[in-house]
């Protein structure tokens, strides 16, 4: 999930954060992180960029997008298996 | 139409007094002094922001500051290059990833207009939102269109700024064009010789002007003209002699002239002539010296301009002729490669 901290860290530009700035179960949005829907759409391509995940439902994206542990648990579940 | 305050980020330190240490550059590249934007900007919004966007926000927001002004009436910008920078990501991402992939952020904020529209998001200003770019007249028209909108009672004030900025790309592509002289020491030494080509330059001036008096506006900005293409020497000083005789004045009457000069033999030929006919004996003040050349290099003259005329000094970095007269009334004249024309008359007030 470290990783995971980093690249949401990278892609969303949060200079200011460090991995263990955020919290597993720590929501990402409004009142948590206090991202909004552009960074959605980025979370989206980190998905698809980093781990090669589309997300086949847009409504998916609010429990998806929940906390960086909803996250990680959908790229383990989705992640395309490597031969 | 009054100047009720003026701000900028320029290769200059801008914040501070009047250019009383001004800095140089070696090479014929000025980038912006940039203030630290934290004190200015909510860090949660900066971190989206590019250059430019927070070189053109923070002016926006410091002019507003020092005019005590909320909400202005409208918010208006120039711009001919853009946000560059975005551009350049969002074009990179399309290459690199096949089309695909594409991070929302970098194309949002790739358009002309972000500037004027992210001051407009902070401030929450659901009022009159435009942006001009017209290359070497986008901050001109950008003014005019204040100036309408102040003189049809639209608004009573009306936020107003100038911004471009020189990315790695655009200034290698630019000096491919060979607009940038070659072998130029230090930017102290732009108007040494007689060679070809300018420095590159970049920045953001926001004005907060109004239709009414206010009691401490820093100049008045009594007209605005703009002229394409002159064909000779001699359309030109008719411009402007018919500049000054439409608000009732001559050359007598103006105390400064503030000209365009920025180094390149070709195009400072016209300022030559002009100190040899229409501006003969008169004060005379540059400023390419200090920003460089860009599109919208005249809202730095006119941040310049404003400033001389509040101060009531001009700073001894800009003059090249002086009679020591306290600057009551400033012409402003520049060219961009002697395609667009402009010129300006402030006074005090």
């Amino acid at each position: 999930m470290a990783d995971l901290k980093q690249q949401i860290i990278a892609q969303l530009n949060l200079k200011d954060l460090k991995p263990e700035d955020i919290g597993d179960d720590q929501p990402l949005f409004v009142e948590g992180l206090g991202l909004d829907s552009i960074d959605a759409l980025e979370l989206i391509v980190l998905l698809q960029q980093e781990y090669k995940i589309k997300l086949a439902n847009a409504e998916e994206g609010q429990d998806v997008f929940r906390s960086v542990r909803t996250m990680a648990q959908y790229i383990r579940e989705h992640q395309p298996k490597t031969v | 139409m009054f100047i009720q305050a003026a701000a900028g980020i320029s290769p200059q330190p801008s914040f501070g007094a009047l250019l009383t240490e001004p800095a140089s550059y070696a090479g014929n590249r000025l980038s912006c002094i940039e203030p630290d934007y934290s004190q200015l900007i909510d860090p949660k919004m900066i971190r989206r922001m590019s250059r430019i966007i927070k070189m053109g926000v923070a002016a926006a927001l410091d002019c507003l500051k020092t005019s005590a002004t909320e909400m202005p009436g409208a918010i208006i910008t120039g711009t001919a290059y853009g946000c560059l920078a975005d551009t350049e990501v969002f074009l990179s991402k399309m290459i690199e990833n096949g089309e695909e992939l594409l991070t929302p952020t970098a194309f949002i904020q790739s358009t002309h207009n972000t500037v004027g529209a992210q001051i407009a998001l902070l401030l929450k200003c659901h009022s009159y939102n435009n942006t001009f770019v017209h290359r070497g007249f986008s901050f001109e028209s950008a003014l005019l269109d204040a100036v309408t909108l102040l003189q049809e009672q639209h608004a009573s004030t009306v936020l107003v700024g100038g911004i471009d900025e020189l990315t790695d790309t655009s200034f290698a592509l630019l000096s491919r064009f060979g607009l940038y002289k070659k072998d130029i020491s230090s930017s102290k030494t732009l108007y040494d010789g007689a060679a070809k080509g300018t420095i590159a330059g970049e920045g953001a001036a926001f004005f907060l002007v109004a239709a009414k008096h206010s009691g401490k506006d820093y100049a008045q900005l009594n007209g605005l003209y703009t002229f394409y293409k002159p064909r000779d020497i001699t359309d030109i000083e008719k411009n402007i002699q018919s500049f000054l005789s439409d608000h009732a004045i001559g050359m007598d009457d103006v105390d400064l002239v503030i000209t365009g000069q920025n180094g390149n033999v070709h195009e400072d030929a016209i300022y030559e002539q002009l100190a040899q006919t229409t501006f003969k004996g008169k004060a005379n003040a540059v400023f390419k010296h200090l920003c460089g050349e860009y599109p919208t290099a005249t809202s730095f003259a006119l941040w310049l301009a404003a400033n001389i005329i509040k101060a009531g000094v001009v700073p001894s970095c800009t003059l090249v002729n002086s009679n020591n007269k306290h600057p009551r009334r400033i012409l402003i004249y520049n060219h961009y490669q002697n395609t667009h024309h402009a010129l300006y008359l402030l006074s005090a007030c």
